[in-house]
Order: C-alpha cells, then structure tokens, then sequence
C-alpha cells in the first residue's frame, strides 16, 4: 500500500498566521490544516465565512485536523466548561469531517477553563483513570480517531522517562495516537540532558499519527547562569536539530499520516518573519517528500485509530483529593516568588511525600513552571 | 492540496477586512455574513483574532 504524509499548517483564525500561509495556499502545497477548534471563545466560537470556507474546502478531503487546546484532560473533576467543551465538539464533527481529534496531555493550571497552562500529573492507576475516561468522552463525542500530543514540560528526569509509557497506557482503550512533538522532544533533550536514542525509543513509536515541529526560546536557567532552559513558546523559526529530529524520527514512526508545522501569529508580524515561515514549511516539505522516495510503501498494517466497538462511556470517574491538590499547585505556581518559596509552601501541602514526588523536581524546572503559569494567569 | 480560486479570493478579502479594520482599531467591523459555530450568541462578532497557545505545557 503507498504511502501519504501530509505537509500541514497549524492554521486558526489569526491573520497573521493565515497571510504567512496565504502564499503556500494558493501554490497548493499544504496538505492539510489542523485547526485549534476550541480557541474562538473570545469570538464566541463565531467565525467568518471565509475562513469556514477554508476550512470546509479541507474538511470535504478528509485533510481537516482538530487540535485541542483548553479541555484540561486530567482535572481530577469533570468540569461544566469540560461537558460545554464535548457537547460544542459534537456539533462541529456534524458540521465538518475530523479526519481525527487530538487533546494535550496536563491539567490547566488556570482559574478558569480559558486560563492557565497545562502541567503534568503523577503517573498512577488513578490518573490512568481520569485520561482513559476523559479520552473516550472526546471519542465518543467526535465519533474519530482521537489522540495526545506529549508534553514539553516536565519537573523531573524521571518523569521525561515515563511519558511515553504512561501516554501508551492512556490511548490504549481507545486504540488512540499521539502526536510526536519534535519541539517538546527537543526541549526535554536540552533540558535534562538526556540522548536523542534513549527519549525516542521511550515513546510508542508504532502510535505515531502526526508530528509536530516548531520553534522556541531560550531562558538563562535561575540556579546556573552558565545553563539554558529550552521553552516551548512558538513564536520563532524552527531551528536546524528540531529539522535533523524530523529526519531521524520519521523512519520510525510506520504509521503517521501529517507533519505539522506550528508557529503562533505574534512571531509572524512582519515580512521577514512571514518568508521564514514559508521556507520552513518548504523545508519540512522536502524533508517529508525524500523520505517518502525512499520510503513509498506503508511498513506496517495502517492501524485506523478507531476503537474496535463503540465505547460509550461510563460512569464519570473524578478524584476529588487529585482535583484538590491540583487547585493546591496551581496557586502557588502561580503566586509563588521563585521556586524556593514555591518548593517551602509545597513542603507545606498534601503534595510532600506524595505521588507528585515534589522532592524530585528540579529548581530550575520548578522556577520554569511557575514563569509559564504565570504567563498564561 | 488545491484551493478553489474561490475561497483563496474570499481568504485574501478576509485578510484584507481584519487588517484595516485592526490597524484603524476598530472593534464593530462584522463580517458580511458569519457562520455560527456552537449554539453560542453570535452577537459579540470582533475582528479580535490574537491567539496565543499555552498548549505545549513549555510555552
């Protein structure tokens, strides 16, 4: 069977982020669009008609991704906004065609449900639970294939380690994806100094459906001058390792289907910034055509990402304990004064001793988590 | 994959909407015509398209 991998734009109603992509547009080289369907709140989920055009003209060739950004996967509560989220996620998949459906791994730490970041969980039985449950509530309500995408932030080396496992775990009932975030990959590479070989094989590579790349930043690290911390933040180019990640991961991932280009539409505001863009995008083009000269038959079964029967879902699983400590972290995240304050009010909570394993988390990692929070307030 | 000349024209006269309409910072510009999306009211209808992603969890 041949094979397809499609270039695509992280593309939402921004437009910024729509004239860097106008030209590719209309030389016919994106292959797909991934949309953030959740983030028109402050338009009241409204859109113009050109921009539901765009997106029908895609969705009508079963090229229309969507992305997740503010459902919150693992509130140890089942939140109103969260049911508002999956009714509103219903309606959509009646108005276009989701070739599949992806959330973030973390809760939001904000306030309310369009605030705030997302930060891991403890891995455990019972945060199983929660995903797994919330997970089949997205499938159930999309009626595709549903997945996660791995998170760039981490406390600790160990909880790098396990991401990949623990997301295999989490997709497992719904015979669901991840996407591969080459970006966040890279982060934890740089920021807990750890071999390319060693992360890449600890995440379900045969679970692979889309990849992501973007560009980031860079802060000096609080406890060591001398060091760096890699962020996440979107809003520059993609650099040239997160492009020889993308070479070196696609051959292991035997079943993605879309290589997706992420940039937020703040770093694109001027001309010189648009035709970076665009030659980033060729190039992870080009990358994507010479591995598939090379590669032009599918490796494996296709795998469909779809549950072999329905899964209706079941009785709402939540963790009230889980849901207070989360309220607990997200506080001081985002009040704290720097991570020594934050570690002495958290040696001061239910978190010490706990499967949150405060006493593992880095400083610097602690310091960075409250930035982010802080950031996103 | 090809766009109709169609909805790239429509695309480029958006783009063209929002940008005078946000550098003259005018907040009551509506588009011609909307498609709803949700059961929200679709009153509040702002040319506001900043957006920015925490998703990542390292933004």
């Amino acid at each position: 069977m041949s094979r397809t991998i499609l270039p695509t734009i992280a593309c939402n109603l921004d437009a910024d982020i729509l004239s860097a992509s106008l030209p590719l547009l209309e030389e016919g080289v994106v292959g797909a669009l991934e949309w953030s369907f959740d983030a028109l709140f402050r338009q009241d989920h409204v859109i113009p008609e050109w921009f539901y055009d765009l997106l029908t003209a895609y969705s009508n060739e079963g090229r229309l991704i969507g992305h997740g950004v503010f459902f919150s996967l693992f509130s140890g509560r089942l939140l109103p906004e969260q049911a508002a989220w999956l009714q509103r996620l219903k309606q959509l998949t009646r108005q276009y065609r989701f070739d599949h459906i992806t959330e973030h791994f973390g809760f939001m730490t904000g306030s309310d449900f369009h605030k705030g970041a997302p930060m891991s969980v403890p891995y455990t039985s019972g945060t199983v639970a929660i995903g797994r449950d919330r997970l089949q509530r997205i499938q159930d309500a999309a009626q595709c294939p549903v997945g996660l995408e791995n998170l760039a932030f981490a406390y600790s080396l160990d909880e790098v380690k396990r991401q990949g496992a623990f997301l295999e775990q989490l997709i497992e009932p719904v015979n669901g994806f991840i996407i591969l975030d080459l970006h966040n990959v890279y982060c934890q590479l740089h920021n807990f100094n750890i071999p390319f070989e060693v992360l890449i094989q600890a995440y379900p590579l045969d679970r692979v459906r889309e990849i992501h790349i973007s560009g980031g930043s860079w802060e000096t690290a609080v406890t060591d001058q001398s060091r760096s911390i890699r962020r996440d933040t979107h809003d520059g180019r993609v650099p040239e390792s997160v492009f020889e990640l993308l070479e070196r991961t696609l051959p292991l991932c035997p079943q993605v289907k879309y290589v997706v280009m992420e940039q937020l539409g703040a770093g694109l505001q001027t001309e010189a910034a648009k035709i970076g863009f665009r030659n980033d995008f060729q190039q992870m083009q080009k990358i994507t055509e010479q591995f598939l000269e090379h590669h032009p038959r599918m490796a494996a079964v296709p795998n469909n990402f779809l549950p072999e029967q329905s899964l209706p879902p079941g009785q709402i699983i939540e963790d009230e304990y889980l849901y207070g400590e989360q309220q607990i972290l997200s506080y001081i995240l985002e009040h704290a004064a720097g991570h020594a304050e934050a570690m002495e009010q958290l040696q001061h909570t239910a978190l010490r001793n706990s499967v949150w394993d405060i006493e593992k988390w880095q400083p610097d990692m602690l310091e960075t988590a409250i930035r982010i929070a802080r950031k996103w307030k | 994959m090809k766009i109709s000349k169609k909805v790239l024209g429509a695309l480029v006269v958006g783009l063209a909407v929002q940008a005078s309409s946000s550098s003259c910072d005018k907040v009551q510009t509506k588009p011609e015509k909307a498609k709803k999306v949700g059961t929200e009211n679709p009153a509040n209808q702002q040319p506001d398209t900043a957006y920015n992603c925490p998703a990542c969890g390292m933004g």
